[in-house]
């Protein structure tokens, strides 16, 4: 009886080689993922290294950057009086953010209440592709929407009380670009929470608006709570609406009336002044990324944890 | 013993009714505002894409797609580099985020470790994933300037009409002088950098327009007449004529740093999307059935060649997914381009060779919609329905992927 053929030809590939091979191929994928955590270290360096030139310089000082209540930094003609203080920037983007916030966070959380709770298959078909479609829309466009359509409109409203450029509406048109994200991640959270404590309310005479505020809301807590922070920190990091939307003059205020420019506002201002490499100026584009960027990264971070941490998790 | 609870005892029948109506009532108005709100946001898609669509639908027009941007004639701008240049930073982008993203997918999803140390810092890299994906995607624009354009000035600077910086291949500088031919140049070879203008005094080595190399002769207005023929004026230039500085780039013109160029722009974006990437090819890896992985494991074939031959077929459709919804939010990203390329606009054709820089699409709305003009704003708002055309279209592919993903 003749051997199979492949036993006869006994063509069999070394293994060594195979697994030297193997080998490669692992180190290139885990190299690939370590690039991941060289960006975060990029990131962080980059803005490290780049914000000490900028509190180097003789023009800036440290304590007026966290305390001082006017940055001039492309207002001012002459380097000498230029004003380096964060606080207007901050205070411009807070105003912007809690608008923002203001309309995303109860609009999105009772959305996403009726879409896990009551919504129907067909209007379910109809809202998450709405939803999907507003959270797909460039942010540029929504910058343009806001001075199109928000900003006139408001100040129709109330007689010109606004400015062409104020607070308001781009707090509105962040606020439209975050509701999509509070929406999702918290009709996630609240989809998870079994049927068996829905049940259980109803069972114990609940309404569904209690059922639906009083035990799933609540079950569900760790998961909109971490939306709600990234989604703050969404509106903070937001670039395109408020450099189109909320002016450029940088204001501290507490009158959402007025233009403020915030601090990612004042990044592109910068970029389009075209401020020569290594001038102050150009260094305090980072000295402002730095600050956004902790406040961002700390929501983040704080979100993830969160969500991590306190996760209710019914087996 | 049997003390029956005060509440069911001491029943008020009415203030118990009330009580019941009451709730019954906060439900029912609980329910209406929540129908109110969900389609509050149906309403806001359709007042923002009425109102762009209202104010752009005139300039829909064959003049959008194939003109550029003019700042003497806007009536006739259009926005065509934008739409080269968008497409060639979201192929960088893609060249570059695609092998990357799903190279650590796979990574963090098939390869789990065993020891301790590793399984910590798996933990952490996925911990920090989730943290780059909620970094602002200006503050990408800002690592991207520093790190691709400028290289923290390690190159020195690029500074205009000099050649900078660390020029690797793919350029070729030449001082460029006036012919006897009027509007006809030649070329003479640059050998020191540094010299930036060149005076003829001898016959010389050279290139005529066309780059083929010629000897260039060299006429004397005191000792001998003009040369007549049309060959030979071409080839000659004056006694002492001065040639400036003129370099010719080949499209693969390279050099470091990468300056204001689409490169630096598509790799910026790169960083933009990679959490993304890695996320959804993550769940796409997870989605794949554990029988299959295990039956091939059990055939005896290696980790990677499960991974390979197993695991990518099947989440290919998942990962493609997800990638081209990345790409849309690259396509419409424009905070970092704007921040690596900085806000002009003037540019009237795509790019020419890999270090030369690019407008996109929603760096050119934002330009025009920040124009007070009412040309300028109606341009912008059909350069919009144009970009939301493109969006639509990747996401109707992404769509039909997913559905075939789905039948399978």
């Amino acid at each position: 009886m003749p051997l199979p053929a492949a036993l006869a030809k006994r063509e069999f590939r070394s293994t060594t080689a195979s697994q030297l091979w193997e080998r490669c191929i692992v180190g290139s994928l885990a190299l690939c993922s370590l690039l991941t955590i060289l960006i975060t270290v990029g990131i962080v360096l980059m803005l490290v290294t780049q914000s000490w030139q900028f509190f180097q310089s003789e023009y800036v000082d440290v304590k007026e950057f966290f305390s001082g209540s006017e940055w001039t930094a492309l207002q001012a003609k002459e380097l000498e009086n230029a004003k380096f203080g964060i606080w207007p920037l901050l205070s411009g983007t807070l105003r912007v953010t809690f608008i923002a916030m203001g309309i995303a966070l109860p609009l999105g959380l009772i959305t996403a209440i009726y879409l896990s709770e009551f919504a129907s298959h067909r209007i379910r078909s109809i809202l998450k592709p709405t939803l999907e479609v507003i959270a797909g829309v460039p942010t540029v466009v929504l910058g343009y929407f806001a001075i199109l359509a928000i900003s006139p409109a408001l100040q129709f409203l109330t007689g010109g009380a606004f400015d062409t450029f104020n607070a308001t509406s781009a707090g509105i048109a962040v606020g439209i670009l975050c509701l999509p994200m509070v929406c999702s991640l918290s009709e996630d959270a609240m989809r998870a929470v079994p049927d068996s404590l829905r049940e259980g309310a109803y069972g114990l005479g609940c309404t569904p608006f209690e059922t639906a505020v009083k035990v799933v809301v609540p079950a569900a807590l760790s998961g909109i709570v971490s939306a709600f922070l990234l989604a703050f920190s969404r509106a903070v990091g937001e670039t395109m609406v408020v450099a189109l939307a909320a002016g450029t003059r940088a204001t501290a205020t507490f009158d959402p009336t007025q233009q403020s420019q915030t601090m990612t506002g004042f990044i592109v201002e910068m970029i389009k002044s075209e401020n020569e490499y290594g001038t102050v100026q150009y260094y305090s584009l980072y000295a402002v990324a730095i600050t956004l960027f902790v406040i961002t990264f700390g929501m983040t971070l704080l979100g993830q944890l969160i969500r991590r941490r306190f996760q209710e998790s019914y087996q | 013993m049997s003390t029956v609870p005060i509440s069911l005892t001491d029943q008020d029948p009415v203030a118990m009714t009330s009580n019941s109506h009451r709730r019954k009532r906060n439900s029912r108005i609980f329910y209406g505002l929540c129908v109110a709100i969900a389609c509050l946001s149906v309403v806001v898609l359709v007042v923002l894409l009425a109102s762009i669509g209202f104010q752009g639908h005139t300039r829909i027009r064959g003049d959008l797609i194939k003109n550029s941007h003019s700042e003497l004639n806007p009536d006739q701008a259009g926005m065509r580099p934008a739409i080269i240049g968008s497409l060639a930073v979201c192929a960088i982008c893609a060249l570059a985020a695609l092998p990357l993203g799903v190279g650590t997918a796979v990574f963090l999803e098939e390869f789990q470790p065993r020891s301790k140390p590793m399984r910590w810092l798996h933990g952490f890299i996925q911990l920090n994933i989730a943290n780059l994906a909620g970094v602002p995607s200006i503050v990408y624009g800002l690592l991207g300037l520093t790190v691709f354009v400028y290289m923290f000035n390690v190159f020195g600077q690029i500074k205009v009409n000099e050649s900078s910086g660390l020029e690797l291949f793919g350029v070729q500088h030449y001082y460029q002088i006036l012919s006897l031919e009027p509007g006809q140049t030649v070329l003479v070879p640059k050998t020191d950098m540094t010299q930036k203008t060149f005076k003829v005094t001898e016959p010389i080595d050279g290139f005529d327009a066309a780059g083929n190399p010629i000897k260039i002769s060299v006429w004397n207005r005191k000792a001998s007449p003009k040369p007549t023929d049309k060959q030979a004026l071409r080839q000659t230039v004056k006694l002492g004529a001065i040639g400036g500085s003129y370099s010719k780039h080949a499209w693969y013109y390279f050099r470091l740093p990468f300056g204001k160029s689409f490169v630096a722009a598509g790799l910026t974006l790169a960083l933009v999307i990679l959490p993304v990437i890695i996320i959804a090819s993550q769940e796409a890896l997870r989605s794949v059935s554990p029988s299959l992985r295990e039956a091939s494991l059990g055939m005896g074939a290696t980790t990677w060649q499960t991974v390979r031959n197993v695991c990518l077929p099947a989440a290919i459709p998942g990962i493609m997914t997800g990638a081209i919804l990345a790409m849309g939010r690259a396509i419409g990203e424009a905070a970092p381009v704007l921040v690596v390329l900085g806000a002009a606009v003037a540019k009237n054709s795509g790019p020419q060779n890999l270090m030369d820089s690019v407008v996109t699409m929603p760096v050119l709305i934002f330009n025009w919609a920040g124009r007070p003009q009412d040309v300028y704003q109606e341009i912008s708002a059909a350069a919009i329905i144009v970009l939301l055309a493109v969006l639509l279209i990747l996401n109707s592919v992404a769509i039909i992927v997913r559905g075939r993903m789905q039948t399978r």
